[in-house]
């Protein structure tokens, strides 16, 4: 890794959609970053986007962002092509830096594959896996760490959401199902907390279409066990909650985006809400946890500092990904 | 408090959306009731009963049938409403049901259908043009005619304001024109413009260097005493709330989403200087009238 020279970085953002303008938007106010190039297939978007934005290049294409002299790409097109563009922007160097919006990549082999490139281009690689930048999981990832809890031996993870309840369309095709677009937070978590975890049993939840729903166990060497319910179509998860409730030889942990319980066997309890753990950002867009994360790596860019979730580490979550879809044939 | 004026009292709308920013839990545990337009109709007319003077809301189809039940009641003559645009949360589960591109399919057809000329003809020339303020306006036109089709012309029609989505976005991106243009077309509309944020410090600074007059917008923007969704910290934000003059601020999350209890929430709200309203959602009859009693005697 090497220190960059310039102050600011120069930035551009591929894919225009809800993710893309979010990071676009935190970017632009980040002082660190000058945001030089927006990408996207859309001719409509296109036109719109060069009355609104002035300042900033605007392309059709990624090779055109070749020869921009960009420090950094986001990529943040439809998971399916996560992998297609990412080599692109390798091979033809447009940036050695890149950061990919989750999940890195639609199969393990592509997210082996991007990892080699990753390596070789000797740059800094995160993908976003925004719930480990929201304080309820830090302060309980920091709460394991301190081994609060004593030694872990069980948990239970869930990621819900009312998204696709009561539609007749089962899934969006480019989000990648339940388990890509929404469960891959819970294992990410999960593959954070508690290291390594291997599949040992699948069943979907919903008899209408296993991409709305599935359950799996998971197992680790040490004889941690846990279980992942995940679906889009639970009534009243009005918006997408992720959450676990750990067990441990010292107590029960509860966390999900708001709040963290914690139940300790010698009859203490401790509740945190958002309101407790410092939740404040200096600029607030779609959630805290977004500036945190794009603040984070940009300046871990700048410092020349590895990062975390990496390529590698995220490749973790599409391996377990890989797997449950080959264990529910 | 100096008794010289009284701060504008608002209902607002989370609970009837079931939603909790203390706990999406929370949300659950209150039930759906209050998500029926006729039960949630029935707090804010309570609220009123009790010192409540208007209503924000987001515009949705259970805001709109809320107002039509209000309407029918003969509690509408008045009743100040704040109608907050667009309802991003129904546009952003659609999309994710049935993508983006079918999203604005289906949007134009709604326009289309509703018959309202000023709107359709505003929305070819944008599409014609791509002037995305031309599409904002036919989206805003279309938006204040459900508005008062739903409340009738006995409502006071006082703020329509950009979700904090749209205007946070907006005020990331530099979007200096886009804040322009919609004051200028709210304002020419009589209908006074509002923003509603979760970055007021940043906001104030940058309508300062744009040179936005504060007297002509209103500005939601969450203020409690524990700085919950003040950014970026809470004495930032009491800083530039006490840099301006002339203003229309109404707090919003001043209980900090249920963290607070009542007396201690307002109490601070009380000490801040320029809040000229407050808006506070309320879930049950008893809540509504307690929480309206409190806020009039001490507000």
């Amino acid at each position: 890794m090497v220190n960059l020279r310039r102050e600011r970085l120069k930035v551009a953002v591929i894919g225009l959609g809800k993710m893309g303008i979010l990071h676009a938007g935190i970017l632009n106010v980040l002082p660190d970053v000058q945001l030089t190039a927006l990408c996207d297939k859309s001719s409509m978007l296109l036109k719109f986007s060069k009355k609104v934005f002035t300042g900033v290049r605007i392309v059709n294409d990624v090779e055109k962002l070749h020869g921009l002299d960009l420090d950094v790409v986001y990529l943040t097109t439809p998971i399916f092509s996560h992998s297609i563009v990412a080599k692109n922007i390798y091979l033809r160097e447009i940036a050695r830096n890149l950061f990919v919006e989750k999940t890195l990549a639609s199969s393990y082999d592509e997210a082996k594959e991007l990892c080699e490139l990753a390596q070789s281009s000797g740059g800094i690689n995160m993908v976003g896996y925004m719930k480990r930048f929201a304080v309820t999981f830090k302060k309980a990832k920091d709460l394991l760490t301190r081994g609060t809890l004593g030694e872990v031996i069980s948990f239970d993870a869930y990621a819900y959401s009312s998204d696709f309840l009561g539609s007749k369309k089962s899934s969006s095709v480019s989000r990648g199902g339940a388990l890509r677009d929404l469960g891959c937070h819970a294992v990410d978590l999960a593959l954070w907390f508690f290291g390594d975890l291997q599949v040992d049993s699948v069943k979907p939840l919903s008899e209408r279409d296993s991409e709305d729903s599935v359950y799996f166990r998971v197992k680790k060497s040490n004889g941690l066990e846990g279980e992942f319910s995940v679906s889009r179509c639970m009534e009243n998860y009005r918006l997408p909650e992720v959450g676990l409730l750990i067990r441990g030889s010292k107590g029960v942990m509860r966390v999900n985006d708001d709040k963290v319980d914690l139940k300790l066997d010698d009859g203490k309890s401790f509740t945190w809400y958002r309101h407790d753990l410092d939740d404040n950002v200096f600029f607030w867009l779609g959630a805290p946890e977004y500036f945190r994360e794009d603040e984070y790596f940009v300046k871990s860019v700048l410092g020349g500092r590895d990062v975390e979730p990496g390529f590698y580490t995220a490749s973790r979550v599409d391996y377990i990904i890989d797997q449950v879809r080959y264990r529910a044939g | 408090m100096s008794n010289e004026r009284k701060k504008i009292l608002l209902v607002g709308d989370n609970p009837f959306h079931g939603i909790s920013h203390l706990s999406q839990e929370q949300a659950r545990v209150r039930g759906s009731a209050m998500t029926y337009p006729e039960y949630a109709a029935d707090l804010v007319m309570t609220s009123l009963e009790n010192g409540a003077d208007g209503f924000m809301f987001s515009v949705s189809g259970m805001t709109l049938s809320m107002l039509r039940i209000i309407q029918e009641k003969g509690e509408v003559k008045g009743l100040r409403l704040y109608g907050m645009v667009p309802y991003v949360f129904e546009y952003v589960r659609l999309a994710a049901q049935i993508g983006t591109p079918e999203l604005i399919k289906k949007f134009a057809k709604q326009i289309t259908f509703s018959g309202n000329v000023r709107a359709i003809a505003t929305g070819l020339k944008g599409v014609v043009r791509t002037d995305p303020m031309a599409l904002l306006k036919t989206y805003l036109i279309y938006e204040i005619s459900r508005i008062k089709s739903s409340a009738g012309k006995e409502a006071n029609l006082e703020s329509v304001l950009l979700n904090e989505v749209i205007a946070d976005t907006a005020l990331a991106l530099n979007l200096d024109w886009l804040f322009r243009s919609y004051v200028d077309f709210m304002l020419d509309l009589g209908i006074k413009p509002g923003f509603n944020t979760r970055n007021f410090a940043y906001l104030v600074n940058k309508f300062r260097e744009w040179d936005i007059g504060f007297s002509d917008v209103v500005i939601v923007a969450p203020f409690n005493r524990v700085g919950f969704q003040m950014n970026p910290s809470k004495t930032e934000c009491e800083k530039a709330l006490a840099s301006l003059v002339e203003t229309n601020i109404i707090a919003i999350s001043i209980l900090a989403a249920g963290y607070l209890k009542p007396l201690e929430a307002i109490k601070y709200i009380a000490s801040l200087p320029n809040i000229k309203g407050v808006a506070v959602g309320v879930s049950r009859g008893q809540h509504a009238r307690e929480t309206f009693r409190l806020l009039k005697d001490r507000l």
